[in-house]
């Protein structure tokens, strides 16, 4: 066999490497090449509005200067705070969600398609909706607190900083958690039905076969959705630029905001690749944790 | 591979779209001028960009609008210099941005022989250089005045403490509730306010060598003479920390105030009795002095510049020409009451009939005027004595301190930027 | 099949009290965007009471709407198609072929496709800057490569994989070469795989952000969540045109997902949850 196959297999390799070749270089041009550019930059003094100053190398003053600056330290706190207070919401109520969803109901169609519209639109879109809902004149939120009572008067939400994360989470919550829900049906729907049935068979409880089988049984389709949703959260830009700018002051700005007004309002290139390179390596680190996760199944399933 | 095709055609169409520039079907050189377009501004820039189309046929100038925030506007204007985008070709510019951005090679140097420096102010051209060169022509003028009430003071205080003394009579006399009203919010117009105190009592924000001398003990009794108004005589409310021009003018305008620091913007402003309590009732001098300094008037307005990166450098120079020569000050002076940058404008007969103060007056005024240190930090360093002053006068640290915090600040922000080694240490190049 | 068919009552219950919150802010973003800007103010009505078009009409005759979504349809086609193309032969080796390295590939195009982007504006700015492609469609078109070139990739590979194997190994017994059986077998086979990948990247692509408010500088090259983002009032929110332009950026991507939502939902979850 391995006599016939090889003339098959070395045209095999050549037509692969013609045809990964386009793919591979364009991402390796526009992804890699800048992504080695920002880690160089980031050894160099680089401020556009300051020519004069050169380009010199300056080895890790950038990191230094990271170190001792408190807007970082505080846009990379509002980006773990954001980060596992919605990835946490996001996972249970999308995990309910899916519960819901998983059996033949009429109208299942319509409920999917009903809950990926907020996945699918823009999330400045999403944003600005909430902003409008949480307007303090004619939002919709503040008619209704008023009305049920929790609220006397109209509140003003984006001028303090406890208030203008409610929003903020409400959207990102509302945008994302379809996605997970989604996710989450897929994987309900690999489990063997009649694990259940056996269950149900020594009268086991819905709590328990919840706890002992779905849960466990759902563990890798978690994890996953955890890593997407995390790499996700931690990068987050579009929402808060749209909903809160940041504000009030840098209150709610996120590290990815923080760096692209660094880099695109201050033009200091330099201190902004020092930025980037360490949003690069938190999520890099979460991401490798994602691969090894994923490539134990991937090898897997090719056998 | 009729995909093939299609994507073909979607390149060259994508091509042409992304190509098509802003050339005219006619075949005439487009140029656009960025201006932010308020009220009576719109119009007669309007009528003036079409009277240069007329002279120059071969020429279309387009206006692009912009935000008349002037925080927004610095924002927008760094984002398109810095991506190299020739359009907008002609920019207005704040007289305290030309030298940031001629420092970082945005703005073309304007060196025709046809343009006489003498002719304008020397406040106003000093702030259109950069390294020796200009790169902006001083459209108009802006300057610091006071406003007093004819009928609440005899005559314009000769000194600072005669001020005090009329604010304080004033007050006592029950008028007014208010001496004297300025705009003291964290702003940049505070850093005008202080500067013309400064000047008042003989000091300056940065000398000639970039050194920062805003702790000076000039510049500290200048901020305590700016906080005993609020806290020892209690001429000036509290409320000043929060004010800006208009809440400023509000106050004045409203009859309960004694004196105002404004620009001259607001003399027309408060001219109809339909909306003004002090209509015929209010006069302006410019700011006086204490023993020892002299009287100043922080300098504001705007100058017209060439981006760096125009494809038409000689129709944007002259529009430039056109818009700065005297004929279009004066008609801009008589319909909106701008202050000219070119000295023969205020002898022109109609100024003199057209302008709200006495045209003598304004010249004075502008030809006193001081202009705010003109290097490329200026927006950060304005930045750390905004705050350090607002401090001061909040009650929260003594002027002292604050200053000799803002100098130490702003001294190290020189230092950082290399900026003094860049115009003293070794010979200037060109910035690029 | 059917976990408690006993109560399908309440299960149904169950789903619309979910569905409820999800699909509210949609409906009130459309019904707000068709209520005038007093009435917005003092006295919203759930229900259009009184459903007017000015909002619209100012979209599209003052603030020229048609040039962003023009700009969105550019970019985001001619990537998807760039990609899909591209991507395709590529994702047919990685599925199909034997050669070294594939796992290592792989692995470097997932890697890529969970890069911040943030860490990546920099340099492509000056890169774009240098070229003189800021502000161009092209400008645009190749970093939104980065992300949707990864993209199409991965779920592509996933499809061919799927795709079964005795048609393609029955053109090569008969003598076809790999080249001929792709474009004659693989592709017509794919092809809903392809346009499902290709959804799910224009999707990605129209609505994206970052990458758009970086590399444009104006008007005439803004995407639609640009344009939108950036609408400003002389003093005070234009909600009632930001709400008309939130549907009118949401209706395609309603339409697609409303038409194709099974498609969508495979090529979501075949990715993360298959492998």
């Amino acid at each position: 066999m391995s006599a016939r196959a090889d003339p098959r297999l070395t045209q095999d390799r050549r037509l692969a490497f013609a045809f990964v070749t386009p793919a591979v270089s364009v991402i390796a041009l526009i992804a890699i090449f800048p992504l080695l550019w920002t880690l160089w930059n980031s050894l160099h003094l680089q401020d556009l509005r300051m020519p004069w100053l050169g380009h010199p190398f300056i080895g890790l003053d950038n990191y230094a200067e990271l170190a001792r600056d408190p807007r970082f330290w505080s846009s990379l706190g509002h980006t773990l705070f954001f980060t596992v207070v919605t990835v946490s919401l996001e996972l249970v109520l999308g995990l309910i969600i899916a519960l819901a969803m998983n059996s033949t109901f009429r109208g299942r169609g319509f409920a999917r398609a009903t809950s990926l519209l907020p996945w699918a639109i823009p999330t400045v879109v999403a944003a600005l909706l909430w902003r409008f809902m949480f307007d303090s004149q004619a939002g919709i939120a503040n008619a209704l607190l008023v009305a049920i009572g929790v609220l006397e008067r109209p509140m003003v939400w984006f001028i303090e900083a406890t208030t203008a994360w409610i929003p903020v989470i409400l959207s990102d919550v509302w945008k994302t958690t379809p996605f997970v829900a989604i996710l989450l049906l897929a994987g309900l729907q690999n489990i063997d039905r009649t694990l259940y049935e056996a269950a149900e068979v020594d009268g086991a409880s819905a709590w328990w076969r919840l706890w002992h089988i779905t849960i466990p049984l759902l563990k890798p389709t978690i994890f996953v959705a955890l890593i997407f949703r995390t790499l996700d959260a931690f990068r987050v830009f579009d929402l808060l630029y749209a909903l809160t700018g940041g504000g009030p002051g840098t209150a709610t700005e996120p590290i990815a905001l923080y760096t692209h007004t660094i880099i695109l309002q201050h033009l200091r290139f330099g201190y902004g690749s020092a930025l980037s390179v360490v949003v690069f390596v938190i999520t890099f680190g979460l991401a490798l944790i994602y691969i090894r996760g994923l490539g134990l199944r991937l090898s897997g399933e090719e056998r | 591979m009729t995909g093939r095709r299609r994507l073909a055609i979607a390149c060259v169409a994508l091509a042409q779209l992304a190509c098509g520039g802003r050339e005219a079907e006619s075949g005439r050189t487009v140029i656009t001028i960025s201006s932010s377009v308020v009220g009576t501004d719109g119009p007669l820039l309007r009528r003036q960009l079409d009277r240069f189309m007329q002279v120059n046929p071969g020429i279309e100038v387009r206006l692009h609008r912009v935000s008349d925030d002037a925080t927004q506007r610095h924002q927008l204007f760094v984002q398109w210099l810095n991506a190299r985008a020739g359009d907008p070709d002609v920019l207005e510019l704040d007289v305290v941005w030309t030298s940031e951005f001629a420092a970082a090679g945005w703005l073309l140097p304007l060196e025709d022989p046809s343009i006489d420096r003498a002719a304008f102010f020397p406040g106003t051209l000093r702030a259109c250089l950069w390294a020796g060169d200009l790169y902006a022509l001083p459209w108009y003028a802006d300057v610091g005045l006071l406003y007093r009430r004819t009928d609440l003071v005899p005559k314009e205080p000769a000194s600072l403490d005669e001020l005090a003394t009329f604010a304080q009579r004033g007050i006592a006399s029950g008028a007014v509730p208010f001496g004297i009203a300025w705009m003291g919010a964290r702003y940049e117009g505070l850093v005008t306010v202080f500067l013309e105190y400064l000047g008042g009592f003989g000091g300056q924000i940065m000398d000639d060598s970039m050194n920062v001398r805003v702790d000076a003990p000039e510049a500290v009794r200048a901020l305590t003479f700016m906080r005993d108004q609020i806290t020892r005589w209690k001429v000036a409310p509290d409320d000043v920390l929060t004010w800006h021009e208009e809440e400023t003018r509000f106050a004045f305008q409203n009859g309960r105030a004694v004196f105002m620091r404004n620009w001259p913007y607001a003399y027309t402003a408060m001219a109809d009795p339909a909306q003004s309590r002090v209509a015929g009732k209010y006069a302006v001098s410019p700011m006086p002095a204490a023993p020892g300094g002299r009287p100043t008037a922080a300098l504001g307005g705007a100058q017209l510049a060439i981006n760096r990166w125009t494809e038409h450098p000689a129709a944007a120079f002259a529009l430039v020409q056109f818009i700065t020569a005297p004929e279009q000050q004066l008609e801009r002076a008589v319909a909106i009451g701008e202050f000219p940058t070119l000295r023969a404008v205020y002898d022109e007969p109609s100024l003199r009939a057209a302008l709200a103060i006495p045209a003598d007056d304004a010249r004075r005024a502008v030809e006193s005027a001081t202009p705010r240190p003109v290097t490329p930090l200026y927006t950060q360093l304005s930045e750390i004595l905004q705050i350090e002053l607002h401090r001061a006068l909040a009650g929260q640290i003594t002027p002292e301190a604050a200053l000799t915090a803002a100098a130490q600040k702003m001294n190290a922000a020189v230092a950082r930027t290399g900026l003094r080694e860049y115009m003293f240490g070794r010979p200037v190049t060109s910035a690029r | 099949m059917t976990a408690r068919a006993e109560r399908p009552w309440l299960r149904t219950l169950i789903v619309v009290a979910l569905l409820i919150p999800i699909a509210f802010p949609l409906y009130w973003a459309l019904v707000a965007s068709l209520t005038s800007e007093a009435a917005l103010f003092s006295d919203p009505s759930i229900w259009p009471a009184d459903p007017i078009l000015s909002h619209y009409r100012a979209l599209f005759a003052n603030r020229d709407f048609w040039t962003p979504v023009r700009n969105s349809l550019v970019v985001a086609g001619v990537t998807t198609v760039f990609c899909v193309a591209v991507g395709s032969l590529a994702a047919y080796a990685l599925a199909r072929l034997e050669f070294r390295g594939k796992a290592l590939i792989l692995g470097f195009i997932l890697a890529v496709s969970m890069f911040p982007q943030i860490s990546i504006v920099s340099p492509l700015y000056l890169l774009l800057r240098g070229m003189r492609l800021i502000n161009t469609y092209p400008g645009l078109i190749m970093p939104y490569m980065t992300f949707a070139m990864p993209l199409t990739v991965w779920l592509l590979v996933g499809y061919f994989r799927q795709l079964p194997k005795d048609l393609e190994e029955a053109a090569l017994v008969d003598g076809a070469s790999r080249l001929v059986a792709f474009v004659k077998i693989i592709i017509p086979l794919a092809m809903p795989g392809l346009a499902t990948t290709a959804i799910l990247t224009f999707i990605y692509c129209w609505n994206e952000f970052l990458f758009a408010l970086s590399f444009t500088l104006g008007p005439e090259r803004q995407t639609v969540p640009v344009a939108i983002a950036l609408f400003r009032g002389e003093y005070q929110v234009p909600w009632g045109e930001i709400l008309a332009a939130s549907v009118v950026a949401t209706a395609p991507v309603a339409a697609i997902v409303l038409i194709f939502q099974r498609r969508i939902v495979q090529g979501l979850t075949s990715g993360a949850v298959k492998g």
